[in-house]
């Protein structure tokens, strides 16, 4: 009783000191704070780009833009204007990013697509390290993933893609659905992808079908089917004088030297790899598009002319499990005359089997779209502005793991007989 | 600004010719207008009608020609006939994105008829030649009583400098307090008179005025807008030097609806410097103090303007942000060399080209600054919704020199400094500093 007693004084007198420690120094209590939302801040603060990018989280993005520019932003979304917003990202935010509606033939007013630059309104400013995000509607595939598959597929081998996640997306905490977050196609990405921060980077804009045909040598043919990501201001001679000369060399009619010309303005490895990858997944609208070229950027190293491909926008691949390896490939000038040399003929059919090896082995492709499927499938069924059923995302999906489970073997089947 | 076009050095010195030409002309034709006596032989009823004018007799429709041609219809109306021609040769050195501001330019070409009706109401109807906006002052004043009323459209009563018409301006240009955040012409009706030593103006208008105009759809003026100026004359009717001193302060009230305002930032020759890229909403508030003296030859102004445009629910939470501030100031001063008194105005000089003298030189300065800002807490952003706005300003030093041949003719020549602090990319703030020279001719009826 005591001792019982003893202890429940001294844990009196403990608490009082306690409180008389607190009394005297109230200033301990402002730091204990501060370093209580400091440490929370430093968690946000310590993620980093590749969390935001992490394929195996589903993400919430919240974007607070004003009600009179949200109505505005939906009623004009047609215009690339850019409103001043909000963006919060696991407890990170930061204020006065920029807000567009993006893209062509997903750009509507009820899902809309967003793009988002963080330093448009305050230069520097970045997220992450980032100066800005797409944020994909997923308006044009039922089965979710081919966007993000086809990206998987094209880091797998090696190739340069942008990174991609899955978020539900909150304007005015207002849910808006499943989107896919990707990285831009800027200085970052060049810096991350080729190490080569200075590199020149242009996005292809589809104004007609165009199957790498000469536009002639005044450079304004290509500046508007070609808007430069860096490099802005430069003069368009320095920008735009090695499209001229690719579409030139390629549009020759002198065999001897047509193969040497183009490879000067064009790594045609890679561009083979490129477009293996495209036929692989069944692209409609790529490189052999069926309305000509489309979905790509085009970058050049800073130190030499030989132009690489950058995948872009693909919501349009898996459209066929039977779908042939050559399929419009002639109709491309650049292409056909590729595949004519023989030795290229063999390393693009090695480069399907490539993709063939690396979508079966271990079914990786397979596991890819079971394992996206259970990520994002709940986020889809509660998505209320996407245009199509839950049925039809089941049957989507249903059809990307039969594609993904008997593409490969088609494939090499076409490429035993492409021999 | 109307009619900027390019010139070769041959052209400017045509056009020079051609205005010493007129100069001359009006000259000459003040000598005959002066008096059509030789000096001392004038008979006495000559020298009486000189003296108080041409008067009509009664009843009688004459026209007679004194500082300006002059219609009078018997008792009941006056008409005054006037004219005005402003062209500037400027020369700058701030580059601007299409090139440079060089070059010669109209400013104003107007005609204008001022009249008095049975003594009761007077009016003026004045017009620019060309331009979108042509019509300028139209209005009718009804002066029967000691509370005048006016209506029609006119300058409202804010601003000493936008209220100095502009053939009477000390510099080739009015500050750019004024010529930005003063409201300029609108239709109101207003009423206006003295009481002692106070005089006042009270008026209701349309409009937020000519000189914040929204000039597209997506942007947004003050809707019906309330102003007044009360100036006190201290010493009036004193004999001391400090009779024509005078202070006043103005505001206007109006509201603004949703949208960017339009307010907006120009260099003294025009060039923009803070676009009026900001969402605005609520009230917008001038206030502005006012002081002029002229003792003798010299004269000393200043003047403080100051706009709030309220962006009530403009915030990207639908909150309200820091109003838009924006405010101008300038102090200037004057001397005529040639010894007029700078209250009767040196635009009639003592002694006129070819009647003895050379007219009268005038030399002043001025120092102003206008500014634009908000403030707030947080990073400064070029965002339409920006809660701390980078302050933008101008200031500028002007030093002139004017030169009256004769009553109708002045020319100006002004050497402007300026210096804007504008956002430069990464939006800090970056410091343009040039020169700027601009001759004015100017005739006026």
């Amino acid at each position: 009783m005591n001792s019982h007693g003893e202890d429940a004084a001294t844990e009196n007198t403990e608490t009082r000191d306690d409180r008389r420690v607190l009394r005297i120094r109230p200033s301990m209590v402002c730091v204990l704070v501060a370093a209580l939302l400091g440490l929370s801040t430093d968690l946000a603060l310590a993620q980093t780009a590749d969390d935001l990018f992490d394929p195996t989280a589903l993400h919430d993005i919240r974007i607070r833009l004003n009600a009179r520019d949200l109505q505005s932003l939906h009623e004009r979304y047609l215009e690339n204007t850019f409103y001043p917003g909000e963006f919060e990202w696991r407890g990170a935010s930061v204020g006065n990013v920029a807000v567009r509606s993006r893209g062509t033939g997903s750009r509507n007013a009820i899902k809309l697509g967003l793009e988002i630059e963080f330093d448009r309104f305050i230069g520097g400013q970045r997220f992450l390290g980032l100066r800005g995000i797409t944020l994909d509607n997923l308006w044009q595939d039922p089965a979710i993933l081919r966007e993000s598959l086809t990206m998987a597929l094209f880091a797998r081998l090696g190739q340069p893609a942008p990174r991609e996640s899955y978020a539900r997306l909150f304007i005015n905490d207002e849910y808006q659905g499943l989107y896919t977050i990707v990285e831009t196609i800027d200085d970052q990405f060049l810096s991350r992808s080729f190490g080569d921060p200075a590199g020149y980077v242009l996005e292809y804009h589809w104004l007609n079908e165009f199957y790498g045909s000469y536009l002639g040598s005044r450079l304004s043919a290509y500046t508007m089917m070609f808007e430069p990501r860096t490099h802005e201001l430069e003069s368009p001679t320095t920008v735009y004088s090695a499209i001229e000369r690719l579409f030139y060399e390629a549009n020759r009619n002198t065999d001897s030297t047509w193969r040497e010309g183009v490879d000067r303005y064009l790594d045609v490895p890679q561009f083979l790899m490129h477009v293996a990858i495209e036929e692989f997944v069944s692209e409609l609208d790529g490189i052999s598009g069926y309305a000509g070229m489309n979905n790509f950027y085009l970058y050049r190293p800073s130190d030499n002319t030989r132009q690489q491909l950058i995948p872009w926008d693909r919501d349009n691949a898996f459209q066929a499990v039977q779908s042939s390896v050559f399929l419009r490939i002639d109709d491309n000038e650049i292409l056909r005359r590729l595949l004519g040399y023989p030795d290229l003929r063999e390393l693009y059919l090695q480069m399907l089997e490539a993709c063939a090896a690396a979508a079966a082995g271990d079914r990786w492709l397979e596991r890819e779209v079971v394992w996206r499927a259970a990520l994002v499938t709940p986020a889809v069924r509660a998505d209320p502005n996407k245009p199509y059923s839950n049925d039809d995302v089941d049957r989507g999906i249903a059809f990307l793991q039969s594609f993904a489970r008997d593409r490969p073997a088609i494939v090499l089947n076409q490429v035993r007989a492409g021999r | 600004m109307l009619g900027i076009y390019q010139v070769s050095w041959s052209d400017r010195v045509c056009k020079g010719c051609a205005c010493i030409f007129l100069l001359t002309f009006c000259a000459e034709l003040d000598a005959q207008q002066a008096s059509p006596w030789p000096e001392g032989a004038a008979p006495a009823s000559a020298v009486a009608q000189q003296s108080t004018g041409d008067v009509a007799k009664q009843g009688e429709t004459t026209f007679t020609w004194r500082d300006h041609p002059t219609l009078d219809i018997g008792d009941h109306l006056q008409l005054d006939f006037r004219a005005r021609i402003q062209a500037d040769v400027r020369r700058s050195g701030f580059m601007t994105a299409d090139g440079d501001l060089d070059g010669v330019d109209i400013a104003r070409r107007r005609v204008g008829v001022t009249g008095t009706i049975d003594r009761i109401a007077t009016f003026e109807v004045e017009r620019e030649l060309d331009g979108n906006n042509p019509w300028r002052d139209v209005y009718l004043n009804y002066e029967q009583f000691p509370v005048q009323v006016q209506g029609g459209r006119f300058k409202l009563p804010l601003s000493l400098d936008e209220n100095t018409s502009a053939t009477n301006l000390d510099f080739v240009y009015r500050s750019r307090a004024a010529t930005q955040l003063a409201p300029g012409r609108d239709v109101g009706v207003m009423a206006h008179g003295r009481q002692g030593l106070v005089r006042y103006d009270v008026g209701i208008f349309r409009g937020d005025g000519d000189n914040s105009r929204a000039d597209t759809a997506t942007h947004v003026t003050g809707t019906t807008t309330r102003a007044g100026r009360i100036v006190i004359d201290p010493f009036r009717g004193s004999k001391s030097a400090w009779r024509d001193l005078q202070v006043g302060v103005a505001f206007t009230t109006s509201t603004v609806p949703e949208g960017f305002g339009d307010v907006r930032g120009r260099s003294a020759l025009g060039e923009s410097f803070f676009t009026p890229t900001i969402m605005v909403n609520g009230a917008r508030r001038r206030i502005a103090l006012e002081q002029r003296w002229r003792p003798g030859p010299f004269s000393v102004k200043a003047e403080y303007i100051r706009l709030t445009n309220e962006r009530l629910g403009q915030g990207m939470d639908d909150g309200d942000l820091p109003p838009l501030e924006s405010a101008g100031w300038y102090v200037s001063g004057t001397w005529i060399l040639t010894g007029e008194q700078k209250s009767r105005g040196p635009d009639n000089p003592t002694r006129p080209l070819f009647q003895g003298g050379y007219g009268a030189i005038e030399v002043g300065g001025r120092i102003e600054r206008l500014s634009f800002w908000s403030d707030g807490i947080g990073q400064i952003s070029t965002s339409p919704r920006a809660e701390v706005i980078l302050r933008q300003s101008d200031r500028a030093a002007t030093f002139g020199v004017n030169w009256f041949p004769n009553r109708w003719t002045k020319l100006q020549f002004n050497l402007v400094q300026e210096q804007l602090l504008i956002p430069s990319r990464d939006v800090a703030a970056q410091t343009l500093q040039f020169w700027s020279r601009v001759l004015r001719v100017q005739f006026a009826l």
